[in-house]
């Protein structure tokens, strides 16, 4: 009872945590640009903008537009449940392990592509196809990641992974694909911008872009989610440490410690966004393609041991 | 060359050419008026003689006075520092001549222009849709800059036919007017196969305010207001531009002082503009620090206009016959030691760029325009210099460049990188001239003189930052504008943008149009 509790707790609190990732990052990128910019807590206050706005729907699209922005946060949210923060054992430990997660987001994201086509409009398409072109070479860049730290530890279960370990160079290895595919996941720069106003260049944000009220909150909060997993990813492979005993003190600690190694990833992320400018569209199959490479070469240094 | 040297190019390639007359109206001006029949020739003689696009074509209406439409056409002769003219006679009755268009690109869209201005036909001519009148709201019969105009109705009378390209996976991707940012309206309508372009057509006109009717009856000084509105980005220029066709036409002699206070303000235009561009062209590309960096730069330029001249884009400082602000000692240290400072920010501003490599994948090669396209296009400015063509009016028409040793900028690869070096080499040489220019000034010496009003016309120019704004003025009896036909670089260079980006793909096409920076509001009117 307590470990539903506890999965439920963990899951608002992705929810409530996850915007002030985003948040932060474009604080310290618009700090490091000389500028005062938005507060910290921007996020928040856009999504109970959106949240308490009108929505305008195309009159071509269909259920499937409508129903998008629920499946991905459902699948953001099923992926929350997921991943360990406060519970070693989850009561959804036996629905997936670490490529299961691989399968949830691309749900989400194959849905978005939908929506995105469904309304018609040309910025949706072309964002449907980049979006897509994207993922297809992100994915596998992610498995191999995903393996290399599996082969480690004989299994993909995420409980398996969120045990303590030591730093090897597999697993360096592993973390650097992780983060550039994170990169392209979040549609951050050099992959994506998503600062832009230049409807042409978008990525993520072009499928959006027929998006608007209640339905792009629901969007915004899932792909801040997608965001804070990814850097929990990160962080886990980085940052090792083992997942603490059932009680409750131990328990806030190891959150707080949880908390304070995705903040450097984000410092991290905002450091790499102020100082590199946005790649070519077809660059990026190069870029994910060095994310792969990593991930082969981690595969092979843990099938080495090393 | 002399005027009479000129004639018999002419006359050795065209044997029965008999000029109705021929005159040096000024010293950098010479006037040919030919009959409607030789017209098209001898345009097409100077145009490959002098190397020139038609800077300029465009009609004016007389037929109150002697029953006729007037078509003149401007062709620049920088050899000889002089704009040669050429102009012809239409009758009333049968309003058409015959297009210039096909053996001359650059005339197509003057005649475009013409024909939904004026309703005088361009007879033969491969394109006869409306530019800034849309079909979609002004019917069609109506001529506004015809005399007897007076207002017409709103009403859809049909849509724009854009060119298309049709096969397997061509798809058509429509952008704008409205766009996702805070800009200006222009319609894209790309044809794609993937991400590559295969044509891209810009739809403008949507910003068409009817600025040459507005011109018309005013007197100079409202006018002159009126000029400094047409384009919000290049406000000295344009009003430069109009000066000078005043003082041409009244004959007035501008006093040094006036001159090196314009070559000033004009530099302080183009110093701002271009870094705007280049923190434009790094944050399209995502590139944010140096943007920021730049807008530093740029707003202590606009501060350092306000407290020389009290505005920030330098609106109120020229007139015809000459320049209100004057520059004390103090106001010479103030932009001595501001622009010091610039120049040392700014060459850390390229540092950061030229430095990135990130940057550089993205500019090097991208966008580029070769030279014949651009050439037959009339492409001008700094896009044409960016394309290896070397005209710049600061150059050909000196003046007080002169003495200043103005040095050109000239680049050879056309690509956006190429627009991006040569933004940079004229904003450090801006630097260089404004210094020249404040040390040439003497102290309180006159900066302007009163005009006498005559009748007559004249061509202004200017240097702006895009290229040559281009005035042409015809004033009446005391003095007011009967016509005023502008022509702002955007104009020609938009047709460059367009063949720049074919064979790029679609999500590059917002770095290469920022690295023309185009005006709407200058090109559509």
């Amino acid at each position: 009872m307590t470990k539903t509790a506890l999965t439920f707790l963990q899951i608002i609190l992705f929810i409530a945590v996850s915007p002030f990732l985003s948040g932060l990052i474009t604080k310290i990128k618009n700090n490091v640009r000389m500028r005062k910019g938005q507060s910290i807590w921007q996020p928040y206050f856009n999504l109970l903008k959106l949240f308490s706005k009108q929505e305008v729907v195309s009159g071509t699209a269909s259920w499937i537009f409508r129903a998008a922005p629920f499946i991905a946060l459902a699948s953001c949210l099923a992926a929350s449940a997921l991943i360990p923060v406060f519970i070693f054992v989850s009561p959804l430990q036996r629905m997936g392990d670490l490529l299961a997660l691989i399968f949830i987001f691309a749900l989400g994201r194959f849905f978005m592509a939908l929506a995105a086509l469904d309304t018609g409009s040309s910025f949706g398409g072309m964002g449907a196809s980049r979006e897509m072109f994207i993922s297809s070479l992100a994915e596998p860049g992610l498995c191999l990641a995903i393996f290399a730290i599996s082969l480690q530890f004989g299994s993909t279960s995420i409980l398996a992974f969120s045990a303590s370990h030591a730093v090897s160079i597999s697993s360096v290895l592993a973390a650097a694909a992780l983060f550039l595919v994170t990169l392209a996941e979040t549609s951050r720069i050099p992959v994506d911008n998503q600062e832009t106003h230049l409807e042409l260049t978008m990525v993520h944000e072009a499928m959006l872009l027929e998006y608007s009220g209640r339905s792009l909150a629901l969007i915004e909060l899932s792909s801040y989610i997608k965001q804070m997993i990814l850097f929990f990813l990160i962080a886990q492979v980085v940052f090792p440490i083992g997942m603490p005993g059932a009680a409750l003190a131990p328990i806030s600690l190891w959150f707080l410690w949880y908390l304070a190694r995705i903040l450097i990833i984000a410092v991290v992320v905002a450091l790499v966004e102020v100082s590199l400018a946005k790649m070519r569209l077809f660059r990026v199959a190069d870029f994910l393609g060095f994310a792969f490479v990593l991930g082969i070469i981690a595969v092979v240094c843990a099938m080495l041991g090393v | 060359m002399d005027r009479a040297g000129l004639i018999s190019v002419i006359k050795s390639k065209l044997p029965d050419f008999n000029p109705i007359s021929a005159a040096q109206g000024f010293p950098d001006e010479f006037s040919i008026k030919v009959s409607p029949e030789a017209f098209k020739d001898t345009c097409l003689v100077l145009h490959k003689h002098l190397g020139s696009p038609v800077m300029m074509l465009f009609a004016l209406d007389q037929r109150k006075e002697t029953g006729n439409f007037v078509i003149n056409a401007v062709f620049a002769d920088f050899r000889e520092s002089r704009w040669v003219i050429v102009s012809m006679d239409i009758r009333q009755e049968n309003p058409c001549f015959e297009t210039l268009a096909k053996s001359m690109h650059s005339a197509l869209l003057f005649e475009r222009e013409i024909w939904e201005m004026f309703g005088i036909e361009p007879k033969g001519s491969p394109d006869l849709r409306r530019l800034n009148l849309h079909d979609e709201v002004w019917p069609r019969g109506n001529y506004p800059l015809r005399k007897d105009f007076q207002k017409m109705a709103a009403g859809n009378t049909g849509e724009y036919n854009f060119a298309r390209v049709e096969g397997e996976g061509v798809f058509e991707v429509p952008v704008g007017p409205v766009h996702a940012g805070i800009i200006g309206p222009g319609h894209f309508r790309f044809s794609v196969a993937g991400e590559p372009i295969i044509n891209l057509e810009a739809r403008l006109g949507f910003t068409h305010r009817g600025v040459e009717k507005l011109f018309e009856n005013k007197s100079y000084d409202q006018a002159a207001c009126l000029s400094e509105c047409v384009c919000g980005d290049a406000v000295f220029s344009h009003s430069l531009a109009f000066a000078r066709a005043i003082e041409k036409i009244s004959c007035a002699r501008i006093p040094l002082q006036a001159d090196l206070l314009r070559g000033i303000f004009l530099e302080l235009e183009r110093m701002h503009n271009h870094v705007h561009d280049i923190g434009g062209i790094a944050i399209d590309v995502g590139f944010s620090y140096p943007h920021a960096y730049a807008s530093i730069i740029k707003e202590s330029l606009l501060q350092l206009n306000e407290r020389l001249c009290a505005s920030r884009y330098l609106k109120k400082v020229n007139l015809p016959g000459g320049v209100l602000t004057d520059m004390d000692d103090e106001k010479k240290e103030l932009l001595r030691v501001s622009l010091k400072k610039m120049k040392h920010d700014f060459n850390a501003l390229v540092k950061i760029l030229y430095t990135s490599v990130s940057f550089m994948d993205r500019v090097d090669g991208t966008g580029v325009l070769r030279r014949k396209t651009a050439e037959d296009l009339g492409v001008t400015g700094l896009a044409g210099r960016a394309s290896g063509i070397p005209e710049d009016l600061r150059k050909y028409f000196p003046g007080v460049y002169k003495e200043a040793k103005f040095k050109i900028a000239v680049e050879g690869s056309g690509d956006v990188l190429a627009r991006l070096r040569i933004r940079i080499s004229e904003f450090l040489e801006s630097c260089r001239l404004i210094e020249e220019f404040s040390a040439m000034l003497v102290k309180d010496s006159r900066s302007k003189v009163d005009l006498e009003l005559r009748e007559g016309s004249a061509l202004g120019y200017a240097e702006g930052w895009r290229g040559p704004v281009l005035y042409w003025v015809k004033t009446g009896p005391g003095g007011r504008l009967q016509r005023c036909k502008i022509v702002d670089p955007s104009f020609h260079n938009w047709q460059g943008l367009c063949f720049s980006v074919l064979g790029n793909i679609i999500p590059d096409f917002p770095l290469c149009n920022k690295s023309f920076d185009l005006s709407y509001s200058g090109n559509d009117l």
